[in-house]
């Protein structure tokens, strides 16, 4: 290290180049913020977070059906406004851990004009949200009821037999799978 | 504890209003018997015609009997008692708590949090006033040139951490016991916020959605309940019983908060939270909306009616519910539909309960 | 401050003159100003306005709050709307009215009170001084820099008078959190309010990149890291934090403004969004924001007790890197103003184990401080009772914040008083004391004149009395429930809600007081040497005039 005092010339030119690595940084943070609109999907996917279930193909076999049982609990919502019923046909289930198992809900549109409509989801305990697994559910595209119309919309799905091994899902008796169901708007919000 | 458990079982077995054991909270019931057939039962808010929800006299109306008549009549409203579960005037702690967790937690801030952060400010302060006086000008005209020593360095860096984990320990002891989940005989009660009341369904013993708007000064005070925190339906619940809430939010974060039980879940549109414990008193138990949710977010309060397990059947019978799950009762008849079904779908098929 | 002014205007009607003293016009001077002194002036008059005006919004506040029942919003609601001739305001619009005051209190106080007066004023002023620089690296971004806040804080202000959804103005609470923000609050206000904050964001980004440049490579010869004064560093790792926080804060509410405008669902389940995930980049940028507040305030603290103890800081290492330790945990421990949202046991424990790190750093400053303290020869003169007092209310701030840490006791007391408690205490209490702290210590070198010493020491009993009043009791109104936002509140909490009110009446005296030693100071305080501390005193402003020549350091001073 030189202890001369840098020249004017030097500490503009490095001046300059601290200041585009810093902006550097700063549209880096921006770009991360944006970014963390996929990260944060892929992330509650992969790890289940905040109750995010798990998706499997029709496909597939499940290994081990233990001998364990779970309830399952049904719970439906409708943004207010939007002119459906929407409930499940049982509002609970008990299933075996690991065996495939179905749920129907009953959707009804209470209009005069067609209505479309797309769900978000979750389960409680969040925990349990990694080894909740859908085959097939209604709410993977976007349903579109007549007016009158009513229809009963499977939901094929299993619980991971991994969840007996999760010391965090050992007390886990009941989970609750919940779907929402929100207006699609003519060319609007569709996810 | 064992006592309320033991006298919860009893309950349970004699199922007859055998409720002579529970004296204080009866003889409140009988005392707000009267007073709860007149003064509650008008809409609440006829001054605010756009209020979504104006049939939402429920429990309370069908006191009165503007409705039909149902085949069991519901339990009289519970009275609340000053100072239990709501708070007191001047109070400077935690509410009491009727619940495992809120006891355990307020333990760990009364009898470890609040001393240890007490202790600090005080040895801080202790320690700022000695200085202050002994290294004065006057007292110490000239200063030392210490600026190093790594011993009492080390024990300011590790004592902090050495007390932090002595505070860890409970700590995360009692989230694990936060978060255990209610076992699957749990009543599950559905909550959900609205802008700016609360919506109360009870899915298993088919009891649809019924609302609860705040009651006006008048009709509170006239009620013998307080102003801001007393609403017209209150959420019934049973003493004894695992609870399961399950909690969403309709159109904006609301938070579905009650001091007294330590509860606080946000209501979170399009995303269901749960949130288990079990109340082992019968009472009153008053909360109001903590999440900013827009220009009434202060008026919507929430309370909890929290009765011996025979009563609360006979509550739910009286709303046309069904007996389910852990409450051996013989099974109900359907009553008249009561309260309001908004802004949820009607219930053509909520009354069946399987298993 | 605005005596400066009072010297050379006149003749000299272009700026970079080479002799030292030479100023430029007032406009020139004030409008176009590129010197970082003249900067740090503007930014400070600019954070006593903005501070007068969020101090005159929390005395609203307190009137309303200080008996059960709405007293005097609806009153104020109707002026509002007589002001902008419309029909009288509804109950609602009158609530509508309180969460406009509480969105208004919060944004103004942290974004154009205090980052303008901690980073733009006196980081401003000093730390080129501090580093024996001439200036700051960029001196006409910098001035950008500052001018960027005016149209920020006039959007702000303005959003007050446009519809906001139930009311006018915006009422979402500084968090803005969605979808209150979005669906729930038609009309400009929040628009207005969200661009606000991206061009005051924009403004500070600009400041970090200056502080950044200036302190990495405007050192003198000799300056090294690791001698530079503990403000420099304080400022630098604030500057850090600036950089890595605000960017997502803007990238989180460009995202905001879409959902609001352009029909995009990123935070609206609706649309396969998620209103959480607004919460966690707000809070990404929001608990950085708060240590961004609170770090130059510690790096001033640790001036002021060295100066006044006549002894070096103790254990300076170890006091610049607890502050890069907290700001860099102060990174990771964001969800825990997010315990109640429904997150699951292991997030909030790591959360819950993460917040309570943070003690530790704090800790050692704190005891760092009084070991400076210990064995000194204290004087205690104005700034050093500030930053005496700055020490314990701080501790106090602090402690309730490991009480909050644990997410199973914020269970209860999220959302509470008991926060407002905390917040203030380590801002309003924290924040605050280090700014007066500071103002008085750099009075005389800013201003060329002494403050009077009586006045400071009074403004401060009375202010330390008023603020104890009015926060401490808000401790027993949130154990005992009372949430956050309310105007209006159940009979039970009026006890300490009176008192509290009671509070801010002394802490408003104080305040007075503060005003008439300012004018009086500026008018006709004593002429300040170059260095009225004393001994103590080893930093490179007091190798200066007061007030240091309009260019210093021609020739760059050589620390050994």
């Amino acid at each position: 290290m030189a202890t001369l005092p840098p020249s004017p010339f030097d500490r503009a030119r490095r001046n300059r180049r601290t200041f585009v690595a810093m902006v550097g940084v700063g549209l880096a943070m921006l770009g991360l913020g944006f970014a963390s609109v996929p990260l944060y999907r892929i992330f509650c996917q992969q790890t289940g977070f905040n109750g995010t279930t798990q998706r499997a193909d029709a496909g597939v076999t499940v290994q081990q059906a233990t001998g364990h049982r779970l309830s399952i609990r049904f719970d439906s919502n409708v943004q207010p406004g939007m002119p459906w019923q929407f409930k499940p046909e049982h509002p609970t289930q008990t299933v075996t851990v690991g065996a495939k198992s179905m749920a129907i809900f009953v959707a009804k549109n209470m209009s005069d004009r067609p209505v479309t409509g797309t769900a978000s989801f979750n389960v409680t305990p969040t925990q349990a949200g990694a080894y909740f697994t859908k085959i097939q559910c209604f709410c993977f595209t976007q349903q579109t009821l007549q007016p009158g119309q009513e229809v009963r919309m499977p939901v094929l799905y299993y619980v991971d037999p991994k969840i007996l091994a999760d010391p965090d899902n050992k007390d886990t008796q009941e989970i609750t799978l919940s779907y929402t169901f929100y207006p699609v708007e003519q060319g609007g919000k569709a996810s | 504890m064992m006592k309320v458990k033991s006298f919860i079982l009893a309950g349970l077995l004699a199922f007859a209003p055998a409720m002579a054991m529970n004296g204080q909270a009866l003889a409140q019931n009988e005392a707000a018997a009267s007073a709860a057939a007149t003064p509650v039962d008008a809409d609440p808010r006829s001054s605010d015609p756009g209020a979504p929800a104006d049939s939402a006299d429920a429990n309370v109306a069908n006191v009165s009997a503007a409705a039909p008549a149902p085949k069991v009549a519901a339990p009289p409203r519970m009275k609340p008692t000053e100072g239990i579960g709501m708070p007191r005037p001047g109070e400077i702690t935690l509410q009491q708590q009727f619940t495992d967790t809120g006891r355990t937690a307020r333990w760990l801030h009364d009898v470890m949090l609040l001393p240890i952060i007490t202790i600090i400010s005080l040895l801080v302060l202790a320690l700022m006033l000695y200085v202050m006086v002994r290294y004065r000008r006057a007292a110490n005209p000239i200063p030392s040139k210490t600026s190093h020593n790594t011993v009492i360095e080390v024990v300011w860096t590790v004592v902090p951490v050495l007390i932090l984990l002595a505070i860890a320990v409970p700590s995360i002891g009692l989230l694990a016991d936060q978060y255990r989940p209610a076992p699957k005989d749990a009543l599950t009660v559905k909550v959900t916020g609205y802008q700016w009341y609360w919506g109360y369904e009870y899915p298993d013993a088919g009891i649809p959605e019924f609302v609860s708007n705040m009651l006006p000064e008048d009709k509170a005070k006239a009620n013998g309940e307080p102003y801001l925190l007393a609403p017209d339906n209150r959420l019934v619940l049973p003493v004894g019983r695992p609870i399961k809430l399950i909690i969403t939010g309709a159109d904006v974060i609301h938070s579905f908060a009650v001091p007294s039980l330590w509860v606080k879940m946000d209501a979170v549109p399009g995303r269901l939270n749960e949130k288990s414990f079990t109340i082992d008193k019968p009472g009153v138990y008053y909360g109001q909306c903590s999440e900013l949710c827009g220009a009434r977010h202060g008026f919507m309060p929430i309370a909890i009616e929290a009765l011996p397990p025979a009563q609360f059947d006979q509550w739910v019978l009286s709303q046309g519910g069904t007996l389910t799950g852990g409450t051996a009762a013989p099974a109900g008849q359907m009553g008249p539909q009561q309260g309001s079904t908004l802004p949820g779908p009607p219930a053509s098929e909520a009354g069946t309960t399987t298993l | 401050m605005t005596t400066i002014t009072a010297d050379h205007h006149g003749d000299h009607a272009h700026g970079h003159d080479h002799d030292a003293d030479h100023k430029p016009a007032f406009f020139q001077r004030w409008f176009m100003s590129t010197n970082h002194k003249d900067i740090g002036t503007l930014y400070l008059i600019f954070a006593i306005i903005a501070g007068i005006i969020g101090g005159a919004i929390s005395g609203l506040m307190r009137a309303e709050l200080a008996e059960p029942g709405i007293q005097y919003l609806q009153t104020w609601a109707n002026m509002q709307h007589s002001l902008l001739g419309v029909e009288p305001a509804t109950l609602d619009q009158a609530y509508h009215l309180w969460n406009a005051l509480i969105t208004a209190h919060g944004l103004i106080m942290v974004f154009f009170m205090v980052m303008p007066a901690m980073i733009g004023g006196f980081g401003n002023w000093f730390v080129p001084i501090m580093i024996g620089a001439p200036d700051m690296a960029f001196p006409r971004m910098n001035n950008i820099s500052f001018w960027l806040l005016i149209p920020a804080f006039t959007l702000l202000l303005g959003s007050a008078f446009v519809p906001g959804g139930t009311g006018y103005g915006a009422g979402t609470g500084w968090t803005v959190y969605a979808p209150l923000s979005t669906s729930g609050s038609a009309g400009p206000a929040v628009d207005m309010a969200i661009l606000s904050l991206h061009i005051a964001g924009a403004s500070s980004i600009l400041g970090a990149i200056n502080f950044i440049t200036t302190i990495l490579n405007m050192r003198a010869p000799g300056m090294t890291l690791h001698k530079m004064p503990l403000f420099v560093w304080s400022v630098l790792v604030t500057a850090f934090l600036l950089l890595l926080a605000l960017p997502v804060l803007a990238a989180a509410i460009t995202m905001l403004l879409t959902d609001r405008n352009f029909g995009t669902t990123f935070y609206d389940a609706a649309g396969g969004g998620d209103p959480e995930l607004y919460q966690h980049l707000f809070w990404f940028f929001g608990h950085p924001e708060v240590y961004i507040m609170i770090l130059p305030g510690f790096g001033i603290i640790s001036q002021i007790v060295s100066t006044f103890s006549r002894k070096p800081v103790f254990g300076y290492l170890g006091m610049a890197y607890a502050m890069v330790a907290i700001g860099v945990v102060g990174f990771v421990v964001w969800a825990h103003h997010m315990f109640t949202t429904g997150m699951s046991v292991n997030v909030k424990m790591y959360f819950t184990a993460a917040t309570m790190v943070i003690a530790v750093p704090t800790g050692i400053k704190i005891f760092s401080w009084i070991a400076t303290i210990w064995g000194g020869s204290i004087s205690f003169k104005t700034p050093m009772v500030w930053a005496l007092g700055f020490i314990f209310l701080f501790t106090v701030g602090g402690v309730t914040g490991v009480v909050l840490a644990n997410g199973g006791v914020d269970d209860v007391l999220h959302d509470t008083y008991y926060v407002v408690a905390h917040f203030h205490y380590v801002l309003s209490l924290g924040a605050v004391f280090g700014l007066f702290a500071g103002f008085y210590y750099w009075f005389p070198k800013m201003s060329g004149r002494m403050y009077n010493e009586f006045l400071g020491q009074l403004h401060f009993w009375v202010f330390f009395a008023g603020v104890n009043l009015l926060f401490f009791p808000m401790h027993f109104l949130g154990l005992s429930g009372m949430p956050r936002r309310y105007p209006d509140y159940p009979e039970a909490f009026a006890y300490w809600n009176g008192i509290a009110s009671h509070g801010y009446e002394v802490m408003a005296a104080g305040m007075l007081i503060f005003f008439v030693n300012l004018i009086w100071s500026l008018a006709a305080g004593r002429k300040a040497e170059g260095n009225p501390w004393g001994e103590g005193a080893t930093t490179l402003e007091w190798t200066l005039t007061s007030p240091p020549p309009f260019h210093q350091f021609e020739t760059l001073p050589v620390v050994d």
